[in-house]
């Protein structure tokens, strides 16, 4: 329930896959076939000579050719982008839950900090026995603010009398707060609540 | 608001529900991004000392590894001048993490998990969650100790295999009657089918 690029993940994956997968089968096939190193050479050959000339051609005066420096500024590019691209994984935490611009009755803006709901709700899951441990956090789905809560309950707790519970908890947060968010309860096993001792009391 | 249309969740507002959907289909499959870091890392890491040896080259400075002109003719003339096995053997390792970033890129990358219906929130459970509230059941049906029952759940699955204590035969019907009354009662989508397996050696002094 986060920002990261799934569509952009796939498709910069399948590109990066397939230009190592071409090149890695492509020197496979050169230095495992004989006849297929001519073929290779007499591909090359022409643009190889188009290359070197256009670089003789372009000779600085003092210093190299600057068809280095135009590689370059796309190697720049490149850089960038992969940055970006790193940047955009897991992004999407927020900060404010809801935020209020029509408000009729007070002057100003009401605002609904993130930090309210993950306390509330954290402050009414921290008196169950039945949890190992859990987190509520903040985050953005498509342009609206939505809570995740990550329940790790102990072993052999009923995940659906768990979530029924938690999905009180949270109508009794929206009675409060006056606002319907997106919700998602993930209950999963931790390391934790694996090692731990076993649910006897429900 | 009626109370049976809230029950169903088909009284919540389209948005809402359709945000619910994105969020589950989200969280049910892998996001890649583990994968995604690491291709986008190694080509920081190649296009870093690419630009530092075309730098090296437009000022006409003495490169620093490999000069970028002597590498394309290098690679121009493969296989001449490089030995075989060492490009068979550096075209293989390309080929394999190509392979790997492709079939990332490809596969559903579904993860073990279940949906779960509420009428408020989006649930998804691991389903190691749902093998040990199942195994629970199945260990109070067969009146076992925690250690003698295991269960594997997956997408279409629910194994459960039980090790009676020696002596005392396991009423398997019973076993998955309770077993299949707490995955009804559970509803997880989909809804994985009940197996029983009962080992015909017992375990002694459990």
């Amino acid at each position: 329930m986060n920002g990261t690029p799934r569509l952009l993940n796939r498709v910069l994956l399948a590109v990066i896959g397939l230009a190592l997968l071409v090149s890695g089968v492509l020197a496979i096939v050169l230095a495992a076939v004989p006849a297929a190193g001519p073929w290779w050479q007499a591909r090359t050959a022409s643009l190889l000579a188009a290359v070197d000339d256009a670089l003789a051609r372009t000779q600085a005066p003092g210093g190299g050719s600057w068809l280095w420096f135009a590689a370059a500024a796309v190697l720049v590019l490149v850089i960038v982008l992969m940055v970006a691209w790193v940047a955009n994984q897991g992004k999407g935490r927020a900060d404010v839950l809801a935020a209020s611009f029509e408000a009729r009755e007070v002057a100003g803006k009401v605002v609904i900090s993130g930090a309210l709901a993950e306390q509330a709700l954290k402050a009414a899951l921290a008196e169950r026995t039945d949890l190992v441990s859990s987190s509520v956090q903040t985050y953005e789905v498509q342009g609206r603010t939505g809570l995740k809560i990550r329940l790790l309950p102990r072993q052999g707790v009923s995940p659906q009398a768990l979530a029924a519970d938690v999905s009180e908890l949270v109508e009794a947060l929206d009675a409060a707060l006056g606002v319907r968010t997106p919700v998602l309860i993930s209950i999963g096993a931790g390391t934790r609540s694996k090692l731990g001792r076993a649910e006897r009391v429900r | 608001m009626t109370a049976a249309e809230a029950r169903k969740g088909t009284a919540a507002p389209d948005p809402e529900r359709a945000a619910t959907g994105r969020i589950l289909s989200r969280e049910t499959r892998s996001s890649r991004a583990p994968a995604a870091v690491i291709a986008a890392l190694l080509v920081i890491v190649v296009a870093v000392w690419a630009l530092l040896e075309v730098i090296l080259a437009g000022i006409d400075q003495p490169a620093w590894l490999l000069d970028p002109q002597s590498v394309l003719h290098a690679v121009a003339r493969f296989p001449e001048g490089a030995d075989r096995l060492l490009l068979g053997a550096a075209g293989a390792v390309l080929a394999m993490a190509g392979l790997v970033f492709l079939l990332n890129a490809v596969l559903p990358g579904r993860r073990a998990r279940h949906v779960l219906s509420d009428r408020r929130a989006a649930v998804v459970v691991d389903d190691e969650v749902i093998a040990s509230a199942l195994a629970r059941r199945a260990r109070y049906a067969a009146q076992v100790t925690q250690e003698q029952v295991m269960v594997v759940v997956s997408q279409r699955s629910a194994v459960v295999n039980i090790r009676p204590t020696s002596g005392m035969p396991v009423n398997v019907e019973q076993v998955r009657a309770a077993v299949e009354a707490e995955l009804a009662d559970m509803a997880p989508a989909p809804l994985p089918a009940v197996h029983i397996n009962v080992t015909t050696a017992g375990v002694v002094g459990a």
